[in-house]
């Protein structure tokens, strides 16, 4: 009888991982087709508003950039948390915790010099963002409560936190009852670097940069990627595994934080509600996409971010849903996973050498 | 016996067919082949051995055969015909059943319960069942209560229960893999009387083993395995002696086995007053530098709790005093454990403890040396990566490199990078438990050697099952039974070394009479 049997494979392919990928993107592609062909919309038209809205000019790959910036560093964030297997899905919440730290240093300090103000607003942003982060991370090392749960369940917590401020304490008296708060001096507000990329950008790259460089080469890197490989190996080497997860968690906090201040900062120019928007969930998205190496997470970022404002356009140009383009993510993220199984797996034919010995 | 059989059948051409028939099984993992045109007939009223070290290929070979695995080439015949099993049912219908190492029982069901699982016959009928346990466990010879919960079963028991259920399924052809590793040695004498029982009976058993005593006892023809090919196959009559047999097996001629000549006593490393953690309870014992203290006893008697205790993952429940290590209370040493001349621990999980399978060996290197090998918190893999090489080579250590991972090598090579990687941090205290598990002759022998040399500067608390390997390294033995020291007493004292087997199985020393009266 013929059949085919899934084997494991010995060396990871080289080339599988350049095949998989695409194919897992078509896949996703070809499923939302099928969607948008329900609604007689036409696939390929959707196609080509996406891809142009995304990344079809400079107009538009800048746009790209600036949603990839929070992407990045909030994916940076979990990614290092994931890294030790601690699932934080709390980057949103930490995220909006992140704005209201950065939104304080500017109501609190106003009139600093530029320098002066953005550095304590991204290290306020920082703090509020890390400590929102630790707060599971001491749940979990005290009471051994489930860091999924209390993470996301923060989220909420987090953001009603943020709301509570622009609609009561902060709400600025001129903003005709709109629930923001007043609008930043320009000291406040990150500059354009690149066209109208602002500074978050450099942001970015030192904390890639930084990131990388613990991971590798210092001692705590070392012992927090040995903790994710095997617990019980860190325990058994005196890996202090409590303070590491708490460590964690902390930093991946700190830069959802820096995340939401930059948005603030550079976006908004004010601390707004619709601050949240789901970064924090891309982020995680990005995260396993990428399955943690920061270069790869730097380019899921812009892609899904590309993703992003492709779908606005796909919603003014074909009146398609705004729920569109998570549906889109949720495909992407489903089919590249689903395809991660050729890395490690491969079908091989069967039968008939058996039938043939009989 | 049933010699008079094998000896008429070992004669000639048999005529009768056997009951299961290997014909050239090949088998391939990546690139290691495991079974290489392996042939191999089972018959009815023999006890069949497969003789191999680890890593021969026999469970690759006991897998095809009960039908969890498939081959890549070769053909299985039983009763003549051939019959590609599919899957274990396909195995089982034609009368093959397996006893694995770790059993597949539910614990929380009774023994009954237990053989009724996997019979799909709708309508289930325990008491004609309970009434066929009892019939069939007379028959053989098994003390074993129907209505008892697995989990209050004894590792022997929980065994019987296993090859009951084959038993129950009218298994033709029964397959022991290692059914030794975890019985007392009373256990090991009922088991194999009910296994000639059953060979009588006209059953056909296959016995796994590498321990070449009990294989010399109980089989009735031995096949050696060696790399994945029989090299030799005996009948009972032309088997050779117990040397002849191990040197088949590895394929060279073994070394001197490892001498134990006694070196100076030094300061007391390790003492323990009425220590108690968990299951462990009232131990009292001392180590001295230069000392090899063994701990021998069947798995599961508190051997655990013991090491957790010592090694500091667990307090002991009898108070800091009672454990003191290298000087100090167990508190005190634990809080200020030094990383150099101080404790290490050779944990018997390689893979699972002693290190992180997927990370290389550099790393895990540095996962328990990392301390010396730090700057201003950054880490100096360079200098690090000149000691790790250092080790591989003065330990011999087969492996593609520094970047090799530590789950592609093999037990003994990954054994002998833990030990040397432990080694560098010069202890004072090791605690080594079943260190020579899973190993060939060959690593086991470079592993004692090297354990033995360590005595120079060092105490070692060995925590081992195997009874070989205590009695060619211990200056001290404590036997351990049921959470309890039944008895600590020097190598010197011949008539006790004599009577571990029995202590192990809780008789004391000097009460042998009881159990002769028991057994009869």
């Amino acid at each position: 009888m013929d059949g085919f049997r899934v084997v494991r494979r010995q060396t990871p392919h080289r080339w599988v991982g350049l095949i998989v990928l695409p194919a897992a993107l078509l896949i996703a592609l070809a499923f939302c087709s099928l969607l948008l062909m329900i609604q007689d919309k036409s696939p390929v038209e959707a196609a080509v508003v996406l891809f142009q809205g995304g990344f079809g000019s400079l107009y538009a790959l800048q746009d790209t950039m600036l949603k990839a910036i929070p992407i990045f560093l909030c994916s940076l964030g979990v990614s290092i948390a994931f890294r030790m297997k601690v699932w934080n899905i709390g980057a949103e919440g930490q995220f909006a915790l992140g704005g209201v730290g950065a939104t304080w240093a500017v109501l609190t300090f106003p009139g600093l010099p530029m320098p002066l103000m953005l550095a304590l607003m991204l290290a306020c942003a920082a703090v509020t963002g890390g400590l929102w982060g630790m707060l599971p991370g001491l749940l979990k090392l005290k009471f051994g409560l489930n860091e999924i749960i209390s993470t996301l369940m923060l989220n909420y917590i987090g953001i009603e936190f943020m709301r509570y401020l622009v609609y009561g304490p902060w709400k600025d008296p001129g903003s005709m009852g709109f629930p923001m708060t007043a609008m930043f001096p320009e000291e406040a507000v990150f500059p354009e670097v690149i066209g109208y990329v602002h500074a978050g950008l450099i942001v970015c790259v030192i904390a890639a940069v930084a990131v990388s460089v613990f991971l590798q080469r210092t001692r705590l890197g070392f012992e927090l990627c040995a903790a994710g490989e095997n617990p019980r190996a860190a325990r058994y080497a005196r890996i202090p595994y409590g303070f590491l997860l708490v460590f964690v968690l902390t930093v991946s906090g700190a830069l959802a934080g820096m995340a939401g201040c930059v948005e603030v900062s550079a976006t908004f120019n004010r601390l707004q509600p619709s601050l949240c928007t789901g970064y924090g969930y891309t982020a995680i998205v990005v995260a396993w996409l990428s399955r943690l190496r920061t270069p790869s997470i730097a380019l899921f970022s812009i892609f899904l971010a590309g993703l992003l404002v492709g779908t606005d356009n796909l919603q003014v140009d074909l009146q398609v849903p705004a729920a569109f383009g998570g549906i889109l993510e949720g495909f992407i993220l489903l089919c590249v996973l689903a395809g991660q199984f050729f890395y490690s797996y491969t079908f091989v034919r069967t039968g008939r050498k058996q039938g043939g010995a009989a | 016996m049933i010699e008079t059989q094998t000896s008429a059948a070992g004669e000639g051409v048999r005529t009768a067919p056997p009951l299961i028939r290997l014909e050239n099984i090949c088998k391939s993992y990546g690139p290691v082949r495991a079974n290489r045109n392996i042939s191999l007939e089972i018959r009815s009223g023999e006890i069949l051995a497969l003789l191999g070290e680890n890593g021969a290929g026999k469970s690759t070979l006991m897998s095809i055969l009960s039908g969890k695995s498939r081959q890549d080439s070769g053909t299985i015949y039983v009763d003549g015909a051939p019959a590609p099993f599919r899957s274990p049912r396909d195995a089982l219908a034609a009368g093959i059943g397996m006893v694995y190492q770790h059993f597949m029982l539910v614990e929380a069901m009774t023994v009954t319960q237990n053989l009724m699982l996997g019979q799909a016959h709708g309508i289930l009928n325990p008491a004609a069942m309970r009434r066929r346990v009892l019939e069939l466990a007379a028959r053989y010879g098994f003390e074993i209560n129907p209505d008892a919960m697995i989990s209050d079963l004894s590792m022997g028991e929980r065994q019987r229960v296993e090859i009951l259920k084959l038993l129950y399924r009218d298994c033709r052809v029964l397959i022991l893999d290692e059914p030794t590793a975890v019985l007392t040695p009373p256990e090991i004498r009922q088991l194999f009387s009910a296994l000639r029982r059953m060979a009588a009976d006209g059953k056909a058993v296959v016995f796994i083993s590498h321990k070449m005593k009990e294989v010399l006892d109980l089989a009735t023809e031995i096949s050696i395995l060696r790399r994945g090919e029989i090299v030799d196959h005996f009948l009972r009559g032309d088997v050779p002696g117990e040397r002849e047999l191990a040197e088949r097996m590895v394929g060279r001629q073994m070394d001197a086995a490892v001498e134990q000549t006694p070196v100076d006593k030094g300061e007391v490393l390790l003492e323990l007053s009425h220590a108690s953690c968990g299951m462990a309870q009232d131990l009292s014992c001392t180590l001295r530098r230069g000392e090899v203290l063994a701990v021998v006893g069947v798995a599961g008697n508190g051997q655990r709790e013991l090491v957790e205790m010592v090694t500091g993952s667990v307090r002991p429940d009898s108070g800091m005093d009672s454990v003191r290590i290298l000087g100090r209370n167990w508190n005190d040493f634990m809080r200020a454990r030094m990383s150099r001349k101080s404790m290490v621990y050779i944990p018997e999980d390689r893979k699972g403890l002693a290190t992180c399978p997927s990370l290389d060996l550099l790393d895990n290197f540095l996962l328990t040396n990392r301390n010396g090998f730090q700057n201003f918190g950054f880490l100096d893999r360079r200098h690090s990566a000149t000691a790790a090489a250092d080790i591989m080579e003065e330990y011999q250590v087969v492996a593609d490199g520094l970047h090799a991972t530590a789950g592609s090598l093999s037990g003994g090579n990954l054994q002998k990078m833990v030990l040397g990687r432990e080694f560098f941090r010069e202890p004072s205290l090791i605690v080594a438990e079943n260190p020579t598990q899973g190993l060939d002759i060959g690593a086991m022998e470079e592993v004692w050697r090297r354990i033995l040399e360590a005595r120079d500067h060092a105490g070692v608390l060995l925590v081992t099952s195997d009874l070989r390997e205590a009695m060619t390294l211990a200056d001290t033995f404590a036997v351990m039974y049921r959470g309890r020291f039944i008895d600590v007493f020097p190598r010197t004292d011949a008539e006790r070394v004599e009577a571990i087997g029995l202590m192990m199985a809780g008789i004391r020393f000097g009460e042998e009479e009881k159990e002769a009266v028991h057994e009869a």
